[in-house]
């Protein structure tokens, strides 16, 4: 067994809950749907919640011209994941609407389910909600990378990962186009629609590649 | 430190946060006022929220007598926390008033604040409103322990750690008595009052 070291001495960015669904309508289209959900329990930006609907991804329109949207209580927090980790993670790379999508204020947040079989995320604003809802969920499992393998090539992250067979992204009750399809995850097949719950995004103590 | 293999090969027992206050009178004395709390997104009982309080750990005592309580939002998980997990610590089992303690349902609870400075949690009873309050919070430390590293030494635990040097319990308006003391986790001087954020204990393969 490898050498495990229990004290990480490097820098916590944030912890919290990360879940996210990308679609397809072509298993090798480009991405028609993508959301994904921050719930931060602690950052150096606070605690917060953002949620981030693309209808159109490379459309370069916000809301309501098109169904590319973010919704948020705390903005300063959504700035700073935008910069250091959504535009980072492959599905969102280069997409115009994510640098087009319309920012809002929100109003309220809702989860249920069991985390065993089904799971929802509701944000509202004044006059427009997204909702993410995650179904036929897989047994958890633990996730621990280093700068090597995580997206971005930063951090250490450490997650526990549902996937699920199923799942929809609605904005104001209209289905995003696409399907949930494959996609390879450090040797295994899985699904592009997961809960990552429980996750620490860490800066270590010596890399060279910070820049945040 | 990460593994060779992103995905760990053992089987997530549960996820969540799970703060706590430890308080003594004295450095050498015993623990005059307990409060352990869990908010579990994951279990194999299901999610649900539960706070052991004791108000007088070593008086074998309960309700309405002393605060001396699991108060939780669902019995299976009530029932999971006290086999798995508290009387596998022997800090917790041995004590009078843990072994004297109830079962009380709990109506609400919700946290406040801001864990860079100062947070807090709030659970309620039809009788009960209990605060519980980390202030002058530590920058958070990212622990992955192997078991012989935890308290029962049977499963792997991360978290990230938050220590408090300012803890406060209040139970119904009255703040109960004691002050945190210092202790070593991983080699690390700490202190018995800790915020554990994106919490997952995990049973080796």
């Amino acid at each position: 067994m490898e050498q495990r070291i229990p004290v990480n001495r490097g820098r916590v960015d944030w912890a919290g809950d990360n879940p996210a669904i990308f679609l397809r309508e072509d298993v090798n289209g480009p991405w028609t749907g993508l959301g994904i959900f921050f719930n931060v329990t602690y950052s150096q930006h606070g605690r917060g919640y953002t949620m981030i609907a693309l209808g159109e991804p490379t459309a370069s329109r916000g809301y309501p011209d098109s169904l590319n949207i973010c919704i948020t209580n705390n903005k300063e927090l959504t700035n700073y994941l935008l910069t250091n980790f959504v535009s980072k993670f492959p599905a969102f790379v280069d997409q115009p609407g994510l640098s087009a999508m319309t920012v809002i204020e929100a109003e309220s947040h809702q989860s249920g389910g069991d985390m065993k079989t089904f799971w929802y995320e509701t944000v509202c604003a004044s006059d427009v909600q997204i909702k993410m809802e995650w179904k036929n969920l897989a047994t958890p499992m633990a996730v621990e990378v280093g700068p090597e393998n995580c997206v971005t090539k930063l951090h250490d992250m450490y997650s526990v990962f549902f996937e699920a067979k199923d799942a929809v992204i609605y904005v104001n009750q209209t289905p995003l186009k696409g399907v949930v399809t494959d996609r390879q995850f450090f040797g295994r097949t899985m699904s592009t629609a997961f809960l990552a719950v429980s996750e620490t995004w860490v800066i270590p103590e010596s890399n060279p590649n910070e820049n945040i | 430190m990460p593994l060779t293999n992103p995905i760990h090969p053992g089987e997530v027992v549960w996820t969540g946060e799970n703060p706590g206050i430890l308080l003594k009178e004295s450095d050498d004395g015993p623990f005059c006022a307990i409060a352990l709390f869990f908010r579990i997104y994951y279990s194999p009982v299901g999610r649900g929220t539960a706070l052991l309080i004791l108000e007088e750990p070593n008086d074998p005592v309960s309700l309405p007598n002393a605060c001396n309580a699991l108060i939780c939002d669902s019995p299976e998980l009530a029932a999971y926390i006290k086999k798995d997990f508290i009387e596998k610590l022997p800090v917790f089992a041995a004590l009078p008033g843990y072994q004297a303690s109830t079962v009380v349902a709990l109506t609400e609870s919700y946290p406040l604040g801001d864990p860079r400075t100062c947070y807090r949690e709030i659970i309620k009873t039809d009788a009960l409103d209990i605060e519980l309050i980390w202030d002058q919070l530590s920058q958070p430390t990212a622990l992955e322990l192997p078991a012989e590293l935890t308290g029962a030494k049977e499963n792997e635990l991360y978290t990230v750690l938050i220590e408090s040097r300012d803890p406060t319990i209040n139970i119904n308006g009255k703040r109960l008595r004691g002050n945190p003391v210092e202790r070593i986790q991983a080699g690390i001087k700490t202190t018995t009052a800790f915020l554990y954020f994106s919490e997952t204990w995990i049973r080796p393969a």
